[in-house]
């Protein structure tokens, strides 16, 4: 039982007990809602404006995080595509510098192969240059030596059967032949 | 030695030579001297060996030519030989040939042969050559065995090679 009931009964009623379990009675209802109005009012015109303030303020602050959120994301998403631009360009130059070492790296392979060849077939020809002039060169000095041990043979068996007869013979056959030359 | 000193040399041994009424013989002995000086490295080293005193290389032409030679050629050698001339011995024995060649309008023909010639054959080749020449001839003759066999006449700038040195030589180089 409420204050009002309690008024109104006179102080007969037991103040433990409400007329009604759940509402009060009018009066208190009346005044109880007055005032409730009259405060509600004050708060409404006094504390109202700074209230809404606040939630204008939490508002835009609230909002302005969320764009700067919003700014982040978007940045993050730009960083995040650069980053991936950048990682696609990078894979792109990696790729045309593997593919340029590729390439220089088969030149070089191939000028090398060429070359080697080139020297190979050169040595080839110069190394059978030099055994076909060392075998002329070896053929010529035994035909010379031999040229040269059958001249020096000649001339020892000629000055052993040369006697003093066939001397003789050569000079006389020099008188007559210079004698005949006039 | 200068051309002029060999001449000089030559003439002086001429005239002496000459003087003496030994020019040919002494002309002949310096002839056949001349051609043993250069085939004989020992001799030429001998005479030319400017350590050894010119005495005692005079001895040695001495005792070479004492007996083989007129004294005048002997006393002609070592003269030249005492003088430090020894190095052209050669050239001015075959100057003073050639002088004494001129002196009776002869033509020097020097003879290479591998046996001595008889002196008919030296008559006969002398002869055979002035007829192939067109000019008389002083014939000097060299046994030189490296000829192995026939003769080589040198007259002058001609040169008339019947040797088998020299037919043995062309067949090498056809070889």
């Amino acid at each position: 039982m409420n204050i009002h009931g309690f008024v109104a009964a006179g102080g007969d009623i037991d103040p433990s007990e409400s007329v009604h379990w759940l509402w009060p009675p009018a009066a208190e209802l009346i005044y109880g809602g007055i005032a409730s109005l009259i405060i509600f009012s004050l708060l409404w015109k006094f504390a109202g404006p700074t209230a809404k303030k606040g939630m204008a303020d939490r508002t835009a602050r609230i909002q302005a995080d969320l764009d700067a959120a919003d700014a982040a994301v978007t940045g993050a998403r730009q960083e995040a595509e650069e980053i991936r631009r950048a990682a696609g360009d990078i894979n792109a130059e990696r790729s045309r510098l593997l593919a340029e070492a590729d390439a220089q790296a088969a030149d070089i392979l191939s000028d090398g192969r060429a070359r080697i060849d080139a020297e190979v077939a050169e040595l080839e020809a110069r190394a059978a240059a030099d055994a076909a002039s060392m075998g002329d060169r070896l053929g010529d000095e035994l035909r010379a030596q031999i040229v040269s041990l059958s001249a020096e043979v000649t001339q020892r068996l000629l000055a052993e059967t040369l006697d003093d007869a066939a001397q003789q013979q050569m000079i006389e056959g020099f008188i007559q032949k210079v004698g005949s030359s006039s | 030695m200068s051309d002029a000193r060999i001449e000089g040399y030559a003439r002086a041994l001429f005239e002496i030579a000459r003087a003496e009424g030994t020019l040919d013989e002494v002309e002949d002995e310096l002839f056949r001297f001349a051609r043993s000086f250069e085939s004989s490295d020992a001799l030429r080293n001998a005479l030319t060996d400017e350590t050894v005193p010119a005495d005692r290389r005079q001895g040695i032409v001495e005792s070479l030519l004492g007996d083989r030679a007129t004294a005048t050629t002997m006393q002609l050698v070592s003269m030249v030989i005492g003088s430090g001339r020894g190095r052209d011995l050669p050239e001015i024995i075959d100057s003073l040939v050639a002088r004494a060649s001129r002196s009776k309008d002869l033509e020097v023909a020097e003879v290479r042969c591998a046996v001595a010639l008889s002196d008919d054959q030296k008559t006969r080749l002398a002869a055979a050559l002035a007829n192939a020449t067109g000019q008389p001839v002083n014939l000097k003759v060299v046994v030189d065995p490296s000829v192995i066999g026939g003769v080589v006449a040198t007259v002058g700038d001609t040169v008339i090679d019947g040797t088998v040195r020299t037919r043995l030589d062309q067949l090498k180089s056809r070889l």
